[in-house]
């Protein structure tokens, strides 16, 4: 009802903005245009991308290079780039119709990352971001998406052994981080520590991840920061083309064939395509001294994408499925304190382990698809609304040790087996520019129910949660500053539905089905700023407040997963206290970024983030079951702070050489126990030196590269009280790494290749992060062989 | 996904989402077969010399957490040898279902193991073994020697490919302390 009803608001609200937004911005028709050409040949550059720096509207040069808006009178600062060329920016003042025409020159160096973007420039952001995309997102291809993220510095991981890891974002993950895989919020089992998110990296060309609190675009819950995975715009000329990517690793006997497949119709240069696949297998990780035994895993992704793009408006259809399947290590299986106890003072598994593929009980299976369905109408002079639905099943299966002749045994089920479906659907309007003014409405709604299959364990309960938002950005820009707010409002309906047991008067069980409900608004604000001091020099501030509602599994977790003993806040809340509060954060951050500087380049981040009402677990008083004693782990309030900072700095000392380091320091304080808090990452620096070699254009071997970096963690020090964690933090650790590549031309094919090493020196280490450092240690020296072929089968069949 | 329970119910579901989206899902859970449940463990001594079983329980229908187990005490003769049958049962179900023979089946993966604290209260024996000549401890000789009180602690570990008779190896399915009086 609730939804029906926000969805007719949806489309009334929105069709009203159309109206209005076309009413409003009939004036603005002075044509400004011009052609982009290469400086040297005078060859139009087709597909350069021009863009209006105040408004950010964004067009792409056509086949002979020209390009046209229609512009109000004003002054416009006119932004010009193309891969391979430097960029160019003019002042233009438009008081009638205007010609400008632009001639790049060619950059030599610009080519070594080549970025395919697409013609939809992202606004400046007042928030810190890091971006991996080109070759650094190639560079950690084969890794899974938390792994991979943790090269933008404030970003690290909650591992589970070698294939499981979740970001955290400036010492806050899982029910804090918003994942946005191709436009759509993930949503799924992310409740749980060794649950990583269920997408494949290979889908992106981009993987971006916003810092600090973003609630107003992104949803109340993105408390630390979000994830932003983007796959390339589909193709826009027409033909055939397609991308091989083949990963090995000799650690694990990893390897990884990545295909993509996409198409432009010459006929209906409209009508584009997209087909992509993964296919992952990984063996037993290696720690210097023995086997991993049981941490095998797999993977078998596909995506498939179809738009229908005109100027104006255009739709695409997409759809995604996840499959995978993780060996949990044999020795970190337990079954209670005693057994925890056990495996944490031997501490390593017992044999030496060997080498294999096979995964055995305890594992994941998981699975998780995605349907999405979304187009856009452009509503004049920047305006354009776009709107999304879209569909996420996601099937968690856990399989524990059983015995091979019981039920479970003999039909193979899993003890755990979760099931999440999820609704979503999203409006946006990004109205037409207003004088300096710019800015977007958007309306959001979801439904999700959560059910665990029929003969496996309630850990958490049936729920249905429906939630309808409004959010509303605006933006002034003049000259070098822009400024931001936003405002959100979610309503959020959590019902659960829990099985309950008891005893009748003959002592004889009973089972019952206690039903609940939870009404809440979560507003979320913020206010953000972005000043040019220079052309190489940007500040940032931004400050935002949001409210996260508790999600069901700190309602209402109940079990034993892991050896551990959890128990939601309401589950044993005493009759006539309140229920558990929803968190509130205040975030604050500061961020100078110097770029584009020929020599020294780099960005800091600091930030603030005092969350009121901070949900996190407490180890409660042993309790006795019949497979023994467990320390409980209950759902708390707390008031916390998390502060720290991020910094980058690069260093070209001459042509070809690039020094950079990076460091992150997270400090977080539980404030009503003055106390540390648990499993916050340790500080992390990094230095690298990097020599690149541009090469003959003409020649074989182009853009070589080769890298050195140490990599150093230092112990985490700031650890609360002993019980917290069943073992002291590690010590810290350095890592030294290097990596080699080279573009190799094959037949007119650039074949990208590369050679990574990391943990080189084979050294025995123990992440504080790994929730298998109680177990075990780290993954030895790992060799991992990267390959990226590039096809264009329409290029073939021209030349033929 | 490969199990096949799984299917129908997932099929029903993702048939139904569109159509329920609008409403909400009104399906409850089900008390249905947990998996896996152990509730309830049972030692009954007899002595060898005859006269009546000692039976002792300790049980938890409900699982984790809710309401607290109960807990049998055990009262032994002294110097008096006894023969001991340990039984694992899920009596969550009903008929209850009996895991001493899945334990019993699998008897080469698994080992029971029993503590007497103090160490002189009772001697346990074990005197059945799996096809590889280990113990299983299903079956076993109980002794007690002079009028004492303590506990004992019997623990069920699970070590499929791992058992090589030492008691750390793999994990624990079912681990229960009983009160003893010797007297």
């Amino acid at each position: 009802m609730l939804f029906r009803l926000a969805a007719v608001l949806l489309w009334a609200g929105l069709c009203w903005g159309v109206a209005r937004g076309a009413a409003a911005q009939s004036t603005c028709t002075l044509p400004l245009a011009g052609r982009v050409t290469d400086h040297e040949s005078n060859e139009g550059l087709a597909g350069a991308t021009v863009v209006l720096l105040p408004t950010q509207e964004a067009t792409q040069a056509d086949s002979e290079g020209h390009f046209h808006f229609h512009v109000c009178a004003g002054i416009y600062r006119v932004q010009v780039r193309f891969v391979g060329y430097e960029t160019e920016e003019a002042e233009l003042r438009v008081g009638a119709a205007t010609v400008r025409n632009f001639a790049l020159h060619p950059s030599a160096i610009r080519l070594r990352s080549a970025v395919v973007r697409g013609e939809r420039v992202a606004e400046p952001q007042t928030q810190a971001s890091g971006t991996l995309s080109g070759q650094a997102l190639q560079a950690t291809r084969g890794q899974a998406l938390g792994e991979a993220l943790q090269k933008i510095a404030g970003v690290s991981a909650i591992q589970t052994g070698p294939s499981v890891f979740k970001p955290i974002i400036h010492g806050l993950h899982s029910n804090r981080v918003a994942i946005m895989n191709n436009g759509v919020r993930q949503e799924g089992q992310q409740w749980g520590q060794e649950h990583g998110p269920e997408i494949d990296p290979f889908v992106a060309s981009e993987l971006t991840v916003v810092k600090g609190a973003a609630g107003v675009r992104y949803g109340s819950d993105a408390v630390g920061g979000v994830v932003l995975v983007q796959p390339k715009p589909l193709r826009d000329s027409a033909g055939v083309g397609a991308e091989l990517n083949l990963v090995g690793a000799s650690n694990n006997g990893l390897g990884t064939v990545a295909a993509t497949v996409d198409g432009n119709s010459r006929r209906l240069p409209a009508l584009s395509w997209r087909v992509q696949g993964t296919l992952k297998q990984a063996g037993n990780t290696r720690t210097p001294d023995y086997w991993l035994e049981n941490t095998a895993y797999r993977e078998r992704n596909f995506a498939a994408a179809l738009g229908w793009r005109k100027d104006d408006y255009g739709i695409e259809a997409f759809y995604s499925q996840f499959n995978s399947r993780i060996g949990i290590l044999q020795a970190a299986t337990v079954g209670n304190l005693a057994d925890l106890e056990t495996a944490t003072q031997r501490g390593r598994p017992v044999g030496l382990g060997s080498f294999s593929y096979d995964i055995a009980r305890p594992y994941q299976q998981v699975r998780h698809d995605l349907a999405k369905l979304t187009g856009f109408v452009k509503t004049g002079h920047g305006g354009r609304l776009t709107a999304t639905v879209a569909h996420q099943q996601d099937y968690r299966d856990e399989y524990d040790v059983v015995r091979g002749s019981s039920s479970a045994g003999r039909k193979n089920l899993p003890q755990l087996s979760y099931l999440n479906y999820t609704t979503t659907a999203d409006v946006a309007w990004e109205h037409p520019h207003l004088g300096n003014f710019s800015g977007s409405v958007g309306l959001s709604g979801t439904y999700q129910h959560n059910r665990y299959a029929p003969g496996s364990r309630q850990f958490i309960p049936f729920y249905n949660n429906w939630v309808g938002g409004a959010l509303a950005i605006e933006r002034w820009q003049h000259g070098q500053l822009t400024l931001e707010a936003g405002l959100r409002l979610d309503r959020r309906d959590l019902a659960t539905k829990r099985l309950t047991r008891g005893f009748e008067a003959d002592s004889s069980l009973f089972y019952g089905v206690e039903r609940k409900r939870f009404q809440l608004w979560t507003p979320s604000a913020s206010v953000g700023a972005v000043y040019e001091v220079s052309p190489h020099l940007t500040l940032r501030a931004d400050a935002a407040l949001v409210r996260r509602a508790p999600a069901p599994n700190e309602r209402y977790a109940q079990g034993v997963r892991n050896g551990l003993y959890e128990e939601g806040y309401d589950v044993t809340r005493p009759a006539g206290a309140p229920q558990l509060q929803p968190e509130t954060a205040r975030n604050l951050n500061l961020t100078a970024t110097l770029h584009a500087n020929p020599r020294l380049n780099g960005e800091l981040t600091v930030y603030q983030n005092y969350i009121d009402g901070y949900i996190y677990q407490v180890i409660g008083q042993p309790i006795t079951t019949i497979q023994g004693v467990f320390r409980p782990w209950r759902y708390q309030q707390t008031d916390a702070v998390f502060r720290g900072l991020d910094a980058t700095l690069g260093y070209t000392p001459a042509a070809g050489w690039l020094l950079s380091g990076k460091a992150a320091l997270v400090r977080a304080r539980n404030l009503l126990l003055d106390d540390y808090l648990v499993y916050v990452p340790a500080d992390r620096f990094e230095l690298a030196v990097r020599r690149e070699w541009a090469g003959r254009p003409d020649g074989r071997l182009t853009q070589r590269f080769a890298q050195l970096s140490l990599g150093a963690t230092r112990r985490q020090t700031r650890v609360p009280s002993a019980l917290y964690d069943p073992l002291p933090a590690p010590d810290g650790y350095g890592l030294l790494g290097a990596e080699v590549g080279a573009t190799v031309h094959l037949g007119g094919l650039p074949v990208q290749l590369s050679l990574t090493g990391t943990n080189l020196l084979n050294e025995r280490y123990r992440e504080y992060l790994n929730r298998f450092r109680y177990f075990a240690d780290d993954m030895g020296r790992n060799i991992t062989l990267r390959l990226q072929a590039p096809l264009n089968f329409s290029r073939r069949a021209s030349a033929n | 996904m490969k199990t096949t329970l799984f299917r129908p119910y997932l099929a029903a579901v993702l048939l139904a989402a569109p159509l329920l989206a609008g409403c909400g899902n009104d399906d409850d859970p089900e008390p249905d077969d947990e998996n896996e449940l152990i509730t309830t463990v049972r030692y009954t001594l007899t002595p060898s010399s005859g006269g009546q079983a000692v039976t002792v329980e300790w049980k938890d229908l409900d699982g984790a957490g809710g309401n607290a187990p109960t807990i049998g005490s055990l009262r032994l003769a002294p110097n008096t040898t006894y023969t001991g049958a340990v039984t694992f049962l899920d009596e969550s179900k009903n008929p209850a279902s009996n895991i001493t023979t899945e334990v019993q089946a699998e008897n080469d993966e698994h080992l029971v193991v029993y503590t007497a604290t103090p160490a002189n209260l009772l001697t346990v024996t074990r005197t059945d073994r799996d096809k590889n000549n280990l113990e299983v401890g299903l079956a076993t000789r109980v002794q007690t020697t002079a009028a004492a009180t303590g506990t004992l602690r019997i623990v069920l570990r699970h070590q499929p490919g791992t058992k090589n008779g030492q008691a750390d190896q793999g994990s624990t399915d079912a681990e229960v302390t009983f009160p003893v009086t010797v007297q």
